[in-house]
């Protein structure tokens, strides 16, 4: 099936309806089941659209497509425009694709939710900022998606929002960005002012023609002469990326952003919005290698993430974070990859990047989802100590979650594997290149390769302490942040002796169950769109070597900096490193696998006595570097102290000079006042000799001016 | 004798007025309470037929300007006449609802309506002198506005302000009201003396009465030299008198007790009809001099304003009692009004501002008061802020009425203050005066607190148990109209603010005169010397049988030969 491309206008507006439609549902609360429908109707259709188009795009991309005028200030137009290339389809495949499971997955999970009308609303609000982000066509429009899924993020974050925690997390995701967001709002202006345009089209062309002559001429990039400022721009846009991404040092709200409900942090805290930093570096790669420190280090600061944040992942003991920092130390990768361009070659384009992006979005949200699953049967429950030997209990969700461990440890032949080997590939031979950053990107090479081992060691410890050895759990409190709704018609279904009357009490019969014992959970909503997620994290790597979809795609998108013609031996060298490194990170993986095998699954006494002989580290990984901390003694408080002092400075000189300025007229007043008493004479007297002093004023000026 | 019949051809409106006023007083001497109660009614019609003779007067404005100020020849109003008639008309009839039913409240009044036929006692009575000073006041505003004669212009100006003495004395069983008009009547007096001695002094500089030959004579002086210092005196102590009326500073002592004393009706009326006669005989005054008001006199408008709006604003602050604060309020705002007079020069603009400003801060003066008027405290006027506290939960629609009324005043948008204040501040920028409008706007601000205290008060206060609502069905209908006109001029005020530009500005196209509008000051430095010989501009055209033209003729010999160039520029450092 194809379809026109013009079509693909029409991906962003369809859940900006079921947005609507969401919003009216929260307040009528007959239809609140409508609102389910709608999102993921809206998104499906969105992905049937990308899918439609897709055989069109690489003709003659990109392609532009105007939908109105937004802004239009004299000479100053911006657009609401889409700028479709491949990259944009690849893009939207995840989004549409991975949200439209994720969707189908959450109306069976919410179920019973006092806020499902809202979640749906904020979700399909959240698929149009994030299509509106990977669609535009100006950096304007961009940043207004940019904005718009860190509000949907902020809403979704704080989704339960009378749990004190969830509030305070939401808060933390919205800051941090703030700080990102800054500077990418900087980023934009200054393209502006160098540019005079925020087109994306225009400003590629441009960084492209700029790219050209730096390649041909061999001038360096501080030669560019008259522009400096292009160099500063690349530095303002990937803080922006690391803020979105949470990478170092702006990485910590992720981790909290765990208090959302599940099926968001799947598609948004995984799979989607935090990958909008690596798609928009990927986007922007031309303008990026205008800078050549730029790239080299969105490398480094992508490589010390994820290793950073999986020696964290190692020790962390609540499912849901781990694979927080995994998901972190997985973006550091596409940072990585991202970072490890040159025009120098000999990797020219961010292929590796995109297409972990687009395995990591399948696998990722394949754990998070089945990690909920987890928790919607244990009540809650999310701590590793406090759970074993689920597999009987739950066999589908252990052997989904094994898929998704396999993908991302990087077992040979699934997706992860591929993807990722193609970063490490990349990485290395940009070490072996001539580059006058070969030694970093050598250094990266093996920071890679041990965050695999790494990966796939805190990966399995999970799964082996949740599926396998004795059968022990511990109920958790409440319904995952079921609310009170859900719990209290708990306990009335409980007095009822099981008798779930109406379909509205169904969830309270689950909610029943939650306290006895685990389960497997509902298949047709929640399990089956998990296979297909199961499918991909499998399948796609296999597929992609055999199709080359996404390294098609993006040697004809922005992600892609020149063909640098390539002798055959320089080819037969890539492929040699290529192989190499599958060989390297396929058997780390497998190393990696089973010794978490060993320790978590078969001797597990034996993981305990490691532990404790390094219990010091231990503890500084169970704290995270006690980062959280560092940052409350280091910027937080001196802040507080700061906002006290000029508290007092407000309340007592500010505020006083209000009040003096409120004071003054009144005073002025009182002082007037002596003149209204009431007394006929003195009114008489004040009139005639106001009426005098005019006539004495004037004369005598007269007189001073006739003198002259 | 065909001179006197022209004269009276353009003074329908006013003889209608006068008859009805007479009728009025023939009603009220009926020994039957319906007759008596017809008072009101026949003032009514006659209001509505001197607005038919206005407007069947009223032609396409050809001829006048500058130099013939209201001049009637022919039947023909002036249109400036002709503007303030109609809005005489227009808010007279408004105040002639709120006022309406002051007499009942009259104690005499009421002895004598509920002693129907047994011993009448004219002299007991009050009702039909009310609504005949009311009327004859109002003629003095419309004669004011036709005035081409400084004897006409003192007479009809004291003929707009001794009725108002009665009605503030008469109309309220309080010795406050008879204090209030004792006050008003001798510090009136006081100030009729000052610009009746400036009068004088302007006749004694000119010799002649006639505003267009004192406009030739000036414009005579200031192309040779300057105003001599008579001519200037007579003008600053005409403005100094004057500025009673209009209750500016140093006038302005008498306004918060006059106001506090009269009944609020008659406070409305005072508020709106010698504002109005006020601002339209500076108009005139400062229309000797046309578009060169001398520095002087541009330096006591200045020092007036300033010291007119803050003063006004800041006394109004202290005020505890609503009728004080209003009062108050009317002081600020001739101060804001007279920003545009000192704007007069040029395009005139400012004369206009001034004349839509006064329609509309009237209109929302009135609602404000007719309010107040509602309102009945242990049997007397309310008039604190307690009084009106919790108003909106007793009566929503007056507290409506009111917070229309306030915002108005505040210059809220889209009320009709807010386009008066844009008008008049946009006109003193343009000429110049940025400095005046940044006091202006911040006693703006500072009169805000007031008018938001009235309408929190109303809102937001505690009811009080002493006051009550009477019902007075035709005070309310003119408090709830005059606020509904103050909103609608506010959004669709383009016809009036085009009137009172015509009626300022109508002759553009008169080849003279259009030369002396657009000649910016520094063009007297040139010496525009052809256009200044040529000083009849009216004369010929308008007014051939009237003595003015003999007058104008012998008056200024324009000395072609003399050098213009110093002498000019000596004026303008006047």
């Amino acid at each position: 099936m194809t379809l026109e491309l013009e079509t693909i206008k029409w991906i962003p507006w369809l859940p900006a309806l079921a947005a609507v439609v969401g919003g009216v549902c929260c307040m009528r609360k007959s239809m609140r089941n409508l609102a389910a429908p709608a999102c993921i109707l809206s998104i499906l259709a969105g992905f049937i659209i990308t899918l439609g188009v897709q055989s069109k795009v690489t003709v003659d991309s990109p392609r532009v497509f105007k939908a109105f005028t937004w802004i239009h200030i004299e000479n100053f137009a911006v657009d609401f425009s889409f700028y479709v290339d491949p990259l944009t389809i690849i893009m939207l495949t995840v989004i549409t694709g991975v949200g439209t499971l994720v969707a189908w997955y959450a109306s069976g999970y919410m179920k019973g939710d006092r806020g499902y009308a809202r979640f749906f609303a904020a979700v399909s609000l959240f698929i149009f900022a994030m299509t509106i982000l990977v669609m535009a066509d100006n950096l304007f429009l961009l940043y207004l998606g940019w904005e718009g899924v860190g509000l949907c993020s902020y809403l979704l974050i704080g989704f339960y929002y009378n749990k004190p925690a969830a509030v305070a997390a939401a808060k933390k995701a919205f800051i941090v960005n703030r700080i990102g967001d800054l500077f990418f709002a900087l980023g934009i202006f200054l393209t502006y002012s160098h540019f005079h345009t925020v087109s994306l089209a225009e400003v590629l062309r441009s960084a492209g023609d700029l790219n050209t002559n730096l390649h041909a001429g061999g001038q360096g990039v501080f030669d560019l002469g008259a522009a400096p400022s292009v160099v500063v721009i690349p530095f303002l846009l990937m803080l922006g990326a690391f803020g979105k991404s949470a990478q170092l040092p702006l990485y910590m709200w992720l981790p909290d952003a765990m208090e959302g409900p599940t099926p968001v942090s799947a598609l948004i805290h995984a799979a989607t919005m935090v990958t909008a930093g690596v798609y928009l570096i990927a986007r922007l790669l031309p303008l990026f290698a205008l800078s050549p420190y730029a790239l080299p280090i969105v490398a480094a600061v992508g490589g010390a993430t994820a290793l950073f944040a999986a020696t964290i992942a190692l020790c962390q003991c609540d499912i849901k974070r781990i694979f927080a920092y995994s998901t972190i130390s997985q973006l550091g990768y596409m940072f990585m990859g991202v970072g490890a361009v040159s025009t120098a070659g000999p990797t020219v384009s961010a292929t590796g990047a995109i297409y972990h992006l687009f395995t990591h979005a399948f696998f990722k949200a394949l754990l998070f989802l089945t990690a909920g699953s987890v928790m919607h049967s244990l009540a809650g429950q999310l701590d590793l100590r406090k759970m074993s030997g689920l597999s009987k209990k739950m066999p589908i969700t252990s052997v989904l979650m094994l898929i998704g461990c396999l993908a991302l440890a990087g077992f040979p032949f699934t997706s992860g594997f591929f993807s990722k080997d193609l970063i490490l590939a990349d990485v290395v031979e940009m070490g072996r290149s001539n580059s006058p950053f070969a030694t970093l990107y050598s250094v990266l090479g093996i920071v890679g390769v041990a965050t695999a081992f790494l990966t796939a060691f805190y990966t399995f410890r999970l799964w082996f302490r949740v599926f396998t050895g004795p059968e022990q759990y511990e109920m958790g409190s409440d319904g995952h942040g079921h609310e009170e709704e859900g719990h209290d018609a708990g306990k009335a279904g409980h007095e009822q002796a099981h008798a779930p009357k109406s379909g509205e009490t169904a969830s309270a019969a689950i909610a029943v169950e939650h306290h006895h014992e685990p389960h497997e959970v509902s298949f047709v909503l929640m399990n089956l769109p998990l296979i297909f997620l199961a499918i991909g994290a499998l399948g796609a790597g296999l597929w992609e070597s055999k199709f080359g979809w996404i390294h098609h795609g993006i040697e004809t998108s922005s992600a892609f900096l020149g063909y640098i013609p390539k002798t055959a031996s320089d080819a037969g060298e890539a492929h040699d490193i290529h192989f190499t490194m599958q060989l390297i990170s396929g058997s780390i993986a497998i190393v990696g696998i089973a010794l978490a095998a060993w320790f978590h699954w078969l001797n597990r006494p034996a993981g305990e006595r490691v532990a404790r002989a390094f219990s010091g580290l231990v503890k500084v990984l169970n704290n995270k570097y006690y980062v959280d901390e560092l940052n409350d003694a280091l910027i937080v408080r001196p802040l507080r102290t700061l906002a006290d002092v000029l508290f007092v400075f407000d309340s007592l000189i500010i505020d006083g000079i209000v009040q003096l300025v409120g004071f003054l007229p009144r005073a002025l007043g009182m002082s007037l006042r002596p003149s209204q008493q009431g007394e006929l004479q003195g009114y008489g007297l004040g009139m005639a000799f106001g009426a005098a002093f005019v006539l004495i004023v004037v004369l005598w000026s007269l007189n001073l001016v006739a003198m002259h | 004798m065909n001179l006197m019949t022209e004269k009276i051809a353009g003074l329908w409106p006013e003889i209608s007025l006068l008859l009805g006023a007479c009728s009025c007083i023939a009603a009220g001497l009926a020994g039957t309470v319906s007759v008596r109660r017809l008072a009101a009614p026949i003032a009514a019609v006659a209001l509505a037929v001197a607005g038919v003779a206005t407007l069947a007067g009223a032609s396409p404005p050809t001829s006048i300007h500058i130099g013939a100020h209201g001049s009637s020849a022919n039947g023909i109003a002036a249109p400036l006449a002709c503007y303030v008639k109609i809005a005489v008309v227009g808010v007279g009839l408004l105040l002639l609802l709120v006022a309406a039913a002051v007499p009942n409240r009259i104690r005499s009044d009421q002895q004598v309506d509920n002693a129907p036929g047994s011993a009448f006692d004219a002299g007991l009575v009050m009702r039909g002198e009310f609504f005949a000073f009311f009327l004859l006041s109002l003629t003095g505003v419309m004669l004011v506005s036709g005035a081409t004669d400084l004897v006409w212009l003192f007479l009809a100006l004291e003929l707009t302000s001794l009725p108002t003495y009665v009605m503030v004395a008469t109309a309220r069983d309080r010795v406050e009201a008879n204090e209030a008009a004792v006050k008003y009547f001798f510090l009136g007096a006081l100030a009729a003396a000052v610009f009746l001695y400036g009068f004088t002094l302007l006749y004694g500089a000119t010799g002649s009465t006639d505003l267009n030959v004192i406009h030739n004579v000036a414009k005579h002086q200031l192309a040779h030299g300057g105003l001599s210092p008579l001519l200037l005196t007579g003008m600053l102590l005409s403005i100094v008198g004057i500025a009673f009326k209009i209750a500016a500073v140093p006038m302005h002592f008498y306004a918060a007790d006059v106001y506090q004393g009269a009944s609020t009706a008659v406070t409305a009326f005072l508020a709106f009809v010698p504002k109005t006669a006020g601002f339209v005989a500076l108009i005139l005054i400062l229309g000797i001099t046309g578009d060169h008001t001398p520095q002087p006199v541009i330096w006591l408008l200045w020092a007036m304003e300033a010291l007119t709006m803050t003063i006004g604003n800041v006394m109004g602050l202290l005020q505890t009692n609503v009728k004080r604060v209003l009062a108050y309020s009317s002081i600020a705002h001739s101060g804001y009004m007279l920003l545009g007079l000192v704007a007069l020069g040029g395009h005139r603009a400012g004369e206009a501002a001034v004349l839509f400003y006064v329609v509309g801060y009237g209109l929302a003066t009135i609602a404000a008061f007719a309010v107040l008027g509602c309102l009945e405290t242990n049997g007397d006027e309310s008039q604190d802020y307690a009084h009106i506290a919790g108003l909106a939960k007793r009566n929503p629609g007056l507290a409506a009425t009111l917070l229309l009324a306030v915002l108005s005043l505040i210059g809220m948008p889209p009320l009709v203050g807010f386009l008066g204040k844009v008008y008049l501040f946009t006109s003193a920028i343009d000429h110049g005066y940025v400095c005046l409008v940044v006091i202006a706007a911040i006693n703006s601000a500072i009169g805000a607190v007031y008018y938001l205290r009235i309408a929190s008060a109303c809102y937001f206060g505690k009811p009080d148990e002493a006051t009550r609502v009477i019902d007075w069905p035709s005070r309310r209908v003119g408090g709830t109209a005059a606020a509904v006109i103050a909103l609608a001029l506010g959004i669709v005020g383009g016809p009036l603010v085009e009137a009172a530009s015509l009626a300022v500005d109508a002759p553009i196209g008169h080849p003279t005169h259009s030369t002396g509008i657009v000649l910016p000051p520094a063009d007297d430095e040139r010496g525009e010397m052809p256009d200044t010989a040529t000083p009849q501009p009216a004369a010929p055209t308008t007014a051939p049988a009237d003595d003015a033209p003999a007058a104008t003729e012998t008056a200024p010999q324009p000395a072609p030969e003399t050098a213009p160039s110093e002498p000019a520029g000596k004026s303008s450092d006047m």
